[in-house]
């Protein structure tokens, strides 16, 4: 009952004319076009798939959270900061679970100022703490593009050439307060591979078009909560790498995780090298953790890049599943269930195949509703079916 | 591609091609082959300009026997340029498919740096050149009096053509003018006797050839081989020149009364109107001038003027102004009034005296160019209610249309405004102008406008001092210092020095995302010929209706004429009028396909079918029920929503079929018939 006062009246929230969208089928009913809008919202994301392209698999990536007073309005529910926050959290488990090898910051942006929320990192739990704390933190002033994105540059400017260097900026306002031009700096963001992408809130503002163009990066504008949450899963998805970045082989050390016994006695807890700098955090004393394979220093995180020699720590798993970002599934083949004469059940789910279209797999052609369909393309990122009739013999 | 339309071959020198371009075209050739007139009205930003040079190009190499020339006027310097530029295209498109060189003379006349190459306008296939080259009567015997019958005129942005024919054929006299004479006329008497010492021979030559009166002029009007110009009428022609002006000393005394007559005139303390046959009347009372010698003025006096060889004609503007006016108002009796005002009514205690000789038919001026030119097409983006262009100019088009914008999405988003959130109606009308409540909900409308249109607005206002109460009034309440919260705010000023550099700085914010409101004037520069592409203006408010300021005498008199002669009603006349320059200022915003911008017609007249049935079809079209008489909140919910939708990735495919065509798509027997529906006749 708590949250009952909280949430807006329908007559508090803005004037809308849900009925534009609707249009009736010749029977005179809406039902065919809302189903028609659903469906097609379902399948979208799958067709976008790229094929074969290099891909920067170890990125690092600012997201810049724009909380200027702008984000105080209510046509995201209940409002625009809360909302954002909620999604970025969301995408930021994502965003590990696609990219376990990268790093993520968090900036905020108001009162003319970019503050950095969180620092580059490999751990979700740390930015998803941030990131709940931040909504308490009220909204205020105008955003700073330009202090946002010096802030963001200053850090990514020494990330080695062969990881790709992003940011994503959430944007609210539609207007920036900037101390000197920001041309200059979009050349500068340009020469250092930077690549900005913007997420726009309310409409498409002219910096934002230049900058995300003259970067490489994409700029697009939501239009409710549902398309806000697919533009910015939209960014999970590690972007083609651009043909001008290094390319090189890359030492990694894979350390086991060894924890001391209790009944040794030269045990003794020793800090985490993590630990050392960050002034946040826990007491950072333990007993255990990953030790570099070269250089023995100790972490108690993965993936992380070693403080003493520089070598990159990830683990097998992480690395297995950042792989198939380079072999993604190929899209299953639509067909229309009329068309369809064989069993009416999903070969995952088994359940009766009731949509308008049915998807085929193209090498075992089992045949898969829209929601199996999603799941395998977004989640498994392999043919169930397929992989059953390999182990098989 | 290469089209053909009728049976003519065009080159068009793009891969694509919008249908309402192929509907302009195919009216356009109609009318060249009924060898008539047309308007034609065709939303900006869709290319009439390539369309109009492609078609008539074609016809021109295809018929060259039927035009052999084409005289494209535009408006300012920079349409011309545009003009220029497109012809270039399509002058490249031309040798690389032909194979041939180029044969086609093309003319830019800009500015009188770049004047005038006499001879060769006579050879050019093309003339580019403004307005005023052909309809004021002191340029145009200068330079287009030599053009050939069988030549096409475009006048293109010609929306305001009747205006520009007025000023063109009015004269306003100050005090100053008449000092400037003075010195003008003493200037010549020094410089006759110095010329009586030294050349006598020569000003006798010249009493002679007056004599003779002015045969050769008339020998060629009578060939055929210029254009009447309407300050010197036929009849002036066929006689000799008055005696009593013959002689250069004559002259010019008789100049001198005709200005101490004039002072004489501006010496009152109330307004004077009379007609032009009332003025002559009290001048021959007066001081004894007759009607016979004025009319010969303007030409007595460049026959002086070229004999006593005068370099500096420029110096000479003040004299030649009187002369003119000496001609015109002893030639009319009909279509022009003279009103003598004191001061001005916004300054009723400084005397600054005016003599306005004011032209109140505009078919006055334009009318040779219709008797002359076989065919005369007038275009724009809004010419709206398209029958009344043809009345008020007096003559009879064989063509009238008006093409709707095809759009693969709603790019344009008019909305009218009729209410705040308080329920109170918002309005510029007079009794309700001044009203507290109406003026803060202009503000409200401003403020939330600003919070959600990215980059630039502009706001038109009905009057610069309109817009100077309204920006007083908002800044005591607040109003302003919240918006500026939003954007920057720029203002037009009646000073260009001022607005260039307001335009500038509204420009350069739009581009570095601080965002920028320019409040502005229906009617002023900004109005007229500065366009807002993209981010420039993402919307316009309209505050009010622009009516024209009612209580001119000159607008009194223009009214009343309209009435006895073209049966116009005043209130019919004024509402287009305003309907036009509210559409000229929404059309700002739009420039082109690619763009997309909200039109907010902050006025709850605007609703009404009068008003809303005289703008241009293709914002008509989008001007559905659900947007009539909206409160702001409902503006705001509308606007953010259209802004959403408008962010969305557009790209070419998506026009593909749909508002732009290729070749093929162009040829489907499909398609012809949707073309069909585009030119709407009126």
């Amino acid at each position: 009952m708590d949250e009952e006062p909280e949430r807006a009246k329908r007559w508090e929230g803005g004037y809308e004319r849900t009925w534009e969208i609707l249009k009736e089928d010749e029977s005179g009913s809406l039902k065919a076009t809302v189903e028609e809008i659903l469906f097609q919202a379902k399948r979208k994301r799958v067709f976008e798939s790229h094929g074969q392209v290099r891909l920067g698999m170890m990125r690092h990536l600012y997201v810049v959270i724009d909380t200027s007073r702008t984000m105080e309005d209510q046509d995201l529910k209940p409002n625009r900061l809360t909302s954002t926050l909620k999604l970025v959290e969301y995408f930021v488990e994502e965003y590990f679970d696609q990219n376990p090898i990268s790093q993520v910051g968090i900036i905020t942006t108001k009162n003319k100022r970019a503050e950095k929320l969180t620092d580059l990192a490999g751990n979700p739990k740390k930015h998803i703490d941030a990131l709940k704390k931040a909504k308490d933190s009220t909204c205020g002033g105008e955003p700073s593009l330009y202090n946002s994105l010096s802030l963001a540059m200053q850090t990514l400017k020494h990330m080695p050439g062969h990881s790709s260097r992003e940011v994503l900026i959430i944007f609210s306002s539609l207007t920036t307060c900037d101390p000197a031009n920001i041309y200059e700096l979009v050349k500068t963001l340009k020469a250092l591979k930077i690549r900005v992408s913007v997420i726009g809130l309310s409409a498409e503002v002219r910096v934002c078009t230049v900058l995300t163009r003259e970067t490489g990066g994409s700029y697009h504008v939501i239009l409710d909560e549902s398309h806000f949450r697919e533009l910015l899963m939209f960014h999970v998805k590690p972007p083609p790498a651009t043909t001008t970045s290094e390319c090189s082989l890359i030492r990694m050390g894979f350390p086991q995780h060894t924890i001391a016994s209790l009944s040794d006695q030269d045990a003794k807890p020793s800090f985490s090298q993590a630990h050392l700098d960050s002034t946040s955090g826990g007491p950072g004393l333990s007993m255990g953790g990953y030790f570099c394979p070269q250089c023995q220093a100790k972490y108690t995180e993965l993936p992380v890049e070693c403080k003493v020699c520089g070598l990159t720590l990830v683990s097998a798993p992480h690395l297995a599943r950042s792989f198939h970002h380079l072999f993604p599934l190929e899209a299953f083949q639509e067909s229309p269930l009329l068309l369809h004469h064989r069993e009416r059940f999903c070969e995952a789910c088994q359940g009766e195949l009731k949509d308008k279209s049915v998807f085929t797999c193209l090498s075992c052609s089992s045949v898969f509703c829209v929601e199996c369909d999603l799941f395998i393309h977004d989640t498994l990122h392999c043919c169930p079916s397929c992989i059953h009739s390999r182990s098989a013999p | 591609m290469k089209l053909n339309i009728e049976g003519l071959l065009v080159y068009f020198p793009y891969d694509y091609i919008y249908p309402e371009q192929y509907s302009y075209m195919l009216e356009l050739k109609r009318t060249l082959d009924a060898k008539g007139h047309g308007v034609l009205e065709m939303p900006s930003g869709t290319g009439k300009t390539i369309s109009l040079l492609s078609l008539i190009v074609a016809y021109q190499r295809e018929y060259p026997l039927e035009v052999t020339k084409l005289i494209y006027c535009s408006r300012t310097v920079p349409e011309i340029e545009k003009v220029v530029e497109e012809l270039r295209k399509l002058m490249e498109f031309y040798s690389k498919e032909t194979g041939e060189k180029n044969n086609i003379l093309a003319l830019a006349l800009s500015s009188r740096k770049n004047l005038c190459v006499h001879p060769e306008i006579l050879h050019a296939n093309i003339i580019v050149y403004s307005y005023h080259y052909l309809l004021d009567p002191k340029i145009a015997d200068l330079v287009s009096k030599e053009l050939s019958k069988k030549s096409v005129v475009v006048f293109d942005e010609a929306h305001n053509i009747d205006n520009v024919c007025i000023d063109s054929m009015s004269v306003n006299i100050t005090r100053r003018t008449l000092d400037r004479s003075q010195a003008n006329v003493e200037t010549l008497q020094n410089t006759i006797l110095k010329i009586k010492e030294t050349d006598a021979a020569k000003l006798k030559e010249e009493y002679r050839r007056l004599v003779e009166g002015l045969k050769e002029a008339n020998v060629a009007r009578e060939t055929d081989i210029y254009m009447s110009n309407p300050v010197l009428p036929d009849e002036i022609l066929q006689e000799a020149v008055p005696g009593s002006i013959r002689t250069a000393e004559h002259f010019v005394g008789f100049m001198k009364r005709f200005l101490e007559y004039l002072k004489a005139r501006l010496r009152i303390h109330h307004v004077v109107q009379e007609s032009a046959p009332q003025f002559l009347k009290d001048i021959f009372e007066k001081v004894c001038i007759d009607r016979k010698p004025l009319r010969f003025c303007a030409e007595r006096l460049r026959s002086l003027l070229r004999t006593l060889e005068i370099a500096d004609i420029a110096d000479f503007s003040a004299i030649t102004l009187i002369s003119n006016f000496a001609t015109l108002v002893s030639t009319y009796s009909k279509g022009f009034t003279i009103i003598i005002e004191p001061f001005e009514d916004r300054t009723p205690t400084i005397a600054n005296p005016v003599l306005h000789f004011s032209c109140m038919d505009p078919s006055i001026a334009i009318k040779p160019v219709f008797e002359r030119f076989q065919s005369v097409i007038i275009t724009s983006g809004t010419l709206s209610p398209l029958d009344i262009y043809p009345r008020i100019l007096d003559f009879r088009p064989v063509t009238v249309a008006s093409f709707t914008m095809t759009l693969a999405r709603t790019c344009l988003c008019p909305l009218v405004v009729g209410r705040g959130n308080d329920q109170v109606a918002m309005t510029s009308k007079f009794e309700t102008r001044e009203d507290f409540a109406v003026i803060r909900n202009y503000g409200n409308l401003l403020l939330e406008i600003s919070a959600i249109v990215p980059d630039g607005i502009v706001a038109f206002f009905t009057s610069y001092t309109y817009m100077e109460n309204i920006v007083a009034s908002w800044y005591e309440q607040g109003i302003l210092e919240n918006v500026q919260r939003n954007k920057l705010i720029f203002i037009e000023t009646p000073d260009a020095a001022e607005t260039s550099m307001a335009l500038e700085k509204y420009q350069e914010a739009c581009e570095n995302g601080r965002g920028a409101i320019l409040l502005s004037v229906a009617r002023g520069k900004v109005s007229e010929g500065i366009d807002f592409v993209h981010h420039f203006g993402r919307a316009v408010i309209m505050f009010g209706v622009p009516y024209v300021y009612t209580q001119s005498r000159i607008l009194k008199a223009r009214l009343e004429y309209l009435r006895d002669q073209f049966q116009i009603r005043e209130n019919d006349f004024l509402t287009f009028d305003a309907m036009r320059h509210a559409a000229q200022c929404v059309g700002r915003a739009i420039r082109g396909k690619t763009d997309y911008g909200l039109m907010i017609f902050a006025d709850k007249r605007y609703a009404r079918a009068d008003k809303r049935g005289k703008l241009p079809r293709w914002i008509q079209e989008h001007l559905t029920d659900g947007s009539l008489n909206l409160t702001i909140d409902e503006t705001v919910q509308l606007s953010k929503h259209f802004l959403r939708q408008m962010a969305q990735p557009f790209k070419q495919e998506d026009q593909l079929g749909l508002s732009l065509l290729t070749l093929e798509q162009l040829q489907s027997e499909d398609m012809l018939q949707k073309i069909a529906q585009i030119a709407h006749q009126a």
